[in-house]
């Protein structure tokens, strides 16, 4: 009796079933190619009627492009007359110099490599895992790249402030790279290395003295070895192609997102004369075209500048490309902080944060990474619509590739330098957003 | 803020009956709806009080003027003696005294959980990260989810949520903590983790302002239980007189509400 009940009150103890690894099912390419484009009869339909209409649209393309196409020829009469339905490469070759360059004098076009080249070693350190403090090579970059890159693209007698500051960046690279090496191999900075030497002398400030002294050093040095050296000036007008293209774009997608986060906080802030500044300020700019901004640029923007200042065409573009820019990326950044919860102000504000700890710590990271493909939308139609400075006269890659048409020698040669540029831009962008793409995948597996 | 910090600290010594959340006259208008109508009410440290009542009668709002998350129009607040009449002067104060949690606990989605923890000592409190991660971990021990500080909120249960929620306002080491109805977004099985960590937390001496509907919570742990209505306080008291023998007709049809509700 006593045995039963026990029996009977006893809970059977619950153990898990153990996991089983999931099940793949494959059934090779014939089955993909049944299950997916044959599957059924309007399925199949379909599929072979997508066929024939990218057979039909891209055959006479490649004919034309490829099969027919003359790739050498000394100019388009000869060309003509080789292959009357081909594309005429040849021009595009003989141009492409130009196209890339501008009319930057051919001897001196290493100097563009070198600048570029100069920027491109700076943002790979920001690749790296093991570096820490990157927002301040970011910074640093953003501050100093384009003093460096100016000195290098424009040469000539730049004075003692441009010098300097050229040197600083060059210092400051050099410091990148050796900082690179040791984080590597020793696991510190070199001002991590120096700064117990200098703590007696400095206290809690000696990681900060030490790094300001090691930079002096290099720029010193820096100041000693470049003293003799002097460029030969380009000026300004004869930068062009790809080359101008990147510059203005550059300079505009990175001051855009700035610019853009200023305007959108501003206009959602409390303090009416800076709300009503930004408001007006985006949707004056938002609500005008692009070339009449570029237009404005050239002709009203000396006015607002005292007489005495030099501006330049280029930096007049340049200032009126970020402000259009920025008002575009104003309005996507607002739209990232709309999406942030309002509690994650309260837990900020209860926690203690202030306005910009809690907008720089807490929601503009969230903001941006949610807004990360309209960023990039962004920047990628600001890259392609900078083509547009051409009609105020800068020789950017698409007036160089109009500029073909009307050279004695290839007279009319309209539609292979627009392929020709159409395929670099592809490129460009394609790449901008594969990088997007795979940003976002690395941000969400933190999620 | 420092300075200020050490003048209550010597006002304290000196009057030991200053009340740690004083509350006078307080009224608050959403455009024409009156939420909150002549708040009274003084909080001595080390006090327990449970805030009840039906939905929309301005207890969320009242807890949340406490931590100046809402302003209002009339009245005062005094954190340990301090007024929080100036804005500028009531985020520091409430930053060294008050913690707050939320019903939808908001974490930062975006950082890890020993992050979330240490944000508020390293910029604020200006400590050495080194030795803010310790402290948090410490804290992340004692609400019982240590292995978790490398995962992000996402990743976890709601109740582990909210108990990170707890530790990240701990690691301030704050005097106050304000609960904005922490159990009503989880389930069962977890009201009870994070219950137990509140209790855990009473019995430490910390002073606390909990709006929650958990009853059986008010009657174990409350030194007094505040029942809301229409933005008025409706009765105060000691659990046992207010849950079991309440004044006004009101208070009894809540209650058997919400205890019909439970059981």
């Amino acid at each position: 009796m006593d045995e039963q009940t026990t029996a009977k009150t006893e809970l059977l103890k619950f153990v898990p079933k153990p996991d089983r690894p999931p099940i793949v099912i494959s059934h090779g390419i014939a089955g993909w190619l049944k299950k997916h484009l044959f599957g059924g009869f309007w399925n199949t339909l379909l599929t072979i009627a997508v066929f024939t209409l990218l057979y039909l649209l891209i055959k006479p393309f490649l004919d034309w492009a490829v099969i027919n196409a003359v790739w050498s020829a000394a100019n388009r009469r000869e060309c003509m007359t080789v292959s009357p339905d081909g594309a005429c490469w040849a021009g595009v070759i003989r141009w492409f110099n130009n196209l890339i360059y501008g009319r930057y004098p051919d001897l001196l076009q290493w100097r563009v490599n070198l600048g570029f080249g100069i920027g491109i070693i700076w943002a790979l350190p920001l690749a790296l895992k093991r570096l820490k403090g990157k927002l301040q090579i970011g910074v640093a970059g953003v501050v100093l790249y384009p003093f460096v890159a100016a000195y290098i693209f424009l040469g000539g007698e730049r004075g003692d402030f441009h010098y300097l500051v050229f040197c600083l960046g060059l210092a400051y690279l050099i410091l990148l790279y050796i900082d690179v090496a040791l984080v590597h191999t020793r696991g510190k900075k070199l001002s991590q290395v120096f700064d117990r030497y200098l703590e007696p002398i400095f206290g809690k400030r000696s990681a900060v003295a030490s790094f300001i002294l090691i930079m002096a050093l290099i720029t010193v040095l820096c100041l000693y070895i470049f003293r003799g050296v002097e460029l030969e000036y380009v000026s300004i007008e004869f930068w062009g192609g790809l080359f101008l293209t990147v510059i203005i774009s550059g300079f505009s997608i990175t001051m855009a997102l700035p610019i853009g986060i200023m305007l959108a906080l501003g206009r959602r802030s409390t303090m009416p004369v800076l709300r009503w500044f930004s408001i007006a300020t985006i949707e004056l700019v938002r609500s005008v075209p692009m070339i009449t901004v570029l237009f404005m640029s050239v002709t009203m923007m000396p006015l607002f500048f005292p007489n005495t200042m030099d501006l330049n065409k280029l930096a007049q573009v340049i200032i009126a490309v970020c402000v259009f820019a920025g008002a575009y990326m104003a309005e996507t950044v607002r739209g990232g902080l709309q999406s942030i919860p309002k509690g994650q102000f309260d837990a900020a504000m209860s926690i203690g944060l202030g306005y910009w700890q809690t907008m720089f710590l807490i929601i503009l990271p969230q903001a941006l990474r949610a807004m990360i493909p309209n960023i990039v939308t962004s920047f990628i139609s600001l890259f392609k619509d900078t083509t547009l400075v051409s009609i105020i006269g800068l020789f950017d890659i698409m007036l160089m590739a109009r500029n073909i048409s009307i050279d004695k020698n290839w007279f009319g040669l309209h539609s292979e330098p627009l392929v020709a540029i159409s395929v670099l831009f592809f490129v460009f962008c394609y790449g901008m957003s594969q990088y997007s793409q795979r940003l976002e995948r690395k941000l969400n597996t933190s999620r | 803020m420092t300075i200020d910090m050490t003048e209550t600290n010597n006002a304290e010594k000196a009057i030991p009956a200053v009340s740690a959340v004083e509350i006078s006259g307080l009224n608050k208008w959403f455009d024409e709806f009156h939420v909150l109508k002549d708040i009274e009410l003084s909080v001595s440290e080390k006090e327990i009080i449970v805030i009840c009542g039906p939905s929309g009668s301005g207890k969320s709002t009242f807890i949340r003027c406490i931590n100046h998350l809402e302003t209002y129009q009339e009245g005062t607040i005094s954190i340990f003696g301090q007024p929080l009449d100036n804005p500028k002067t009531a985020q520091g104060i409430i930053r060294d005294n008050v913690g707050m949690l939320f019903q939808s606990f908001n974490l930062f989605p975006h950082l890890t959980i020993i992050k979330n923890c240490t944000l508020g000592p390293i910029w604020l409190r200006r400590i050495p990260e080194a030795k803010a991660i310790e402290q948090s971990m410490a804290l992340l021990d004692r609400v019982g989810i240590a292995d978790l500080a490398e995962k992000f909120p996402g990743q976890i249960s709601g109740g582990q949520q909210q108990r990170v929620a707890i530790a990240r306002s701990l690691a301030m080491e704050p005097r106050i903590m304000l609960f904005d109805e922490p159990t009503s977004a989880l389930d069962p099985e977890m009201i009870k983790e994070v219950l137990d960590v509140m209790v855990d937390l009473a019995e430490s001496g910390m002073t606390m302002m909990c709006v929650t509907h958990e009853m059986q919570f008010a009657h174990e742990v409350a030194d007094r239980v505040i029942f809301m209505t229409d933005g008025e306080i409706v009765e105060m008291g000691p659990p046992e007189q207010v849950l079991k023998n309440p004044k006004w007709d009101r208070t009894q049809q809540f209650l058997q509400h919400v205890l019909s509700h439970k059981s």
